[in-house]
């Protein structure tokens, strides 16, 4: 199967919560997370989202590429953030003042120069900005292993989204093997004509516009079909009356705990934000 | 094929949302598995034209949609967890052109080829800032690293691919629809 979802029951405690639990208590703890700039602070919530990834019983084999995709956006981040653009979203603070490494380069003929000015207080920021980037990526990451593609439209339904939207998401999950399904129809059909799409050749505009035999035929097979889901479910009346699910959704006192816990971290950040911590930190030890 | 208004968002509306969204995850998905060569580390998704099509062809809710929903599934899918600033980044490639919806009247016409593609780019361009912006706040990088490490090459690679296929849809599409009397 080219397309397939990467879900499959663990017998986890966290799947045992309620999908929307899980959903606002991800969504308090990300706001409670952007309020930090302090490491101490950072590194709590990030042993809090670890501790979660390990309660869904993920593997390392399981959500590597995930984490590779994460480093690789990181470290490209955090790089240029440090070395080139050399500034920082909080302020001149980050210039700092305590020098670890300095460079000047001039061009050769126009003269510009660029200067690499590394302080302690931009490398810090930078293993902030990690630990910071690293809690939010572990805090989402389990979603997508622990949660059943099935119960998406109930989810959302139950936290509020309009039945229509709510239905469209359930839909969406449902094409997805239709489609993936065709799209190996269309793929084989175009290698029996002598295409290869793993040869194609050219630049890059040419790579791009060589891929129209496949995405062509997929989408336009998937539009004619449309009209015939549309014409089935408005005969069915469809969207005249609130609609019932086949996943049923209910709250459990561990699923109030567990949004109650997320909602004391929220307002317990507001509340230190408010009380002036939490604000960018160097350790002391690395000024002297 | 009757047009209604542009914010309506009826049962074909809902149906096209769902098959925009789902073509949108599986595109992505297959083509990132069938490891098309990029040139200049460029990589190659052309799947980005079609929440912009669907926008041109089925209004704004429906390009939205297609991109939003499309980007959480195709990261479901690739395990990659969930990016919210960057799955409304995507729906709003798809949201923007489909601001012309209702001037779309014939899919061949060089005119409305070109409207298109001006939307594209704009959808593009809104899309991407969009979420490249929000890794200020999320990433704590500054506005400079955002612009070099997010916005552009994502702006960049999304725009060169609407630009090419989106016509050559708009084109098939334009046909199919003839032909199927709808």
């Amino acid at each position: 199967m080219i397309v397939s979802f990467n879900y499959r029951p663990r017998s986890s405690l966290i799947e045992r919560l309620d999908p929307r639990a899980r959903w606002i208590f991800s969504i308090l703890v990300l706001f409670a997370i952007t309020m930090f700039w302090d490491v101490r602070f950072l590194l709590f919530f990030l042993a809090l989202t670890l501790g979660q990834y390990l309660l869904a019983r993920l593997t390392w084999r399981e959500t590597r590429r995930a984490w590779y995709f994460v480093f690789f956006i990181m470290t490209t981040m955090v790089v240029v953030n440090t070395l080139i653009t050399s500034s920082g979203t909080i302020g001149a603070v980050l210039r700092g003042t305590h020098t670890v490494f300095f460079h000047q380069f001039t061009m050769p003929v126009t003269g510009w120069s660029w200067e690499i000015n590394l302080t302690v207080e931009r490398l810090w920021f930078a293993v902030t900005q990690v630990v910071r980037i690293l809690s939010i990526s572990a805090l989402f990451l389990v979603i997508p292993f622990t949660m059943d593609p099935r119960q998406y439209g109930a989810t959302f339904r139950g936290m509020g989204i309009p039945d229509r939207l709510a239905y469209t998401l359930d839909l969406a999950f449902r094409f997805v093997p239709t489609l993936g399904r065709d799209f190996q129809v269309t793929l084989d059909a175009q290698r029996a004509r002598g295409y290869e799409v793993e040869k194609v050749e050219g630049g890059l505009l040419t790579q791009i516009r060589k891929m129209a035999p496949l995405v062509v035929p997929v989408t336009m097979n998937a539009i004619l079909s449309g009209e015939d889901y549309a014409n089935a479910m408005d005969l069915r009346c469809f969207g005249l009356h609130k609609r019932t699910w086949i996943e049923r959704l209910a709250y459990h006192w561990p699923d109030y705990l567990w949004i109650g816990f997320g909602a004391l971290l929220l307002l317990g950040s507001i509340a230190l934000s408010l009380l002036g911590y939490g604000k960018f930190w160097v350790p002391q030890i690395l000024l002297q | 094929m009757e047009k209604k208004s542009l914010w309506s968002f009826g049962t074909r509306e809902v149906v096209y949302a769902a098959i925009g969204a789902a073509l949108y995850a599986v595109l992505s998905v297959a083509t990132n598995f069938l490891q098309i060569p990029a040139a200049a580390n460029v990589s190659i998704r052309p799947a980005v034209a079609i929440p912009m099509f669907f926008g041109l062809a089925f209004g704004p809710w429906v390009g939205l949609i297609s991109g939003l929903v499309g980007n959480v599934i195709s990261d479901l899918v690739s395990g990659y967890g969930f990016w919210p600033w960057w799955d409304l980044g995507n729906g709003l490639m798809g949201f923007v052109p489909g601001l012309i919806y209702l001037q779309m009247t014939d899919f061949r016409a060089l005119s409305d080829i070109i409207k298109a593609e001006i939307m594209v780019v704009v959808g593009a361009a809104v899309g991407m800032f969009v979420a490249s912006i929000s890794e200020i706040w999320v990433s704590g990088v500054d506005f400079a690293t955002s612009m070099a490490t997010n916005f552009f090459p994502s702006f960049i690679s999304n725009a060169i691919n609407g630009l090419i296929l989106v016509p050559i849809l708009m084109v098939a599409y334009a046909a199919v629809r003839g032909r199927s009397g709808r």
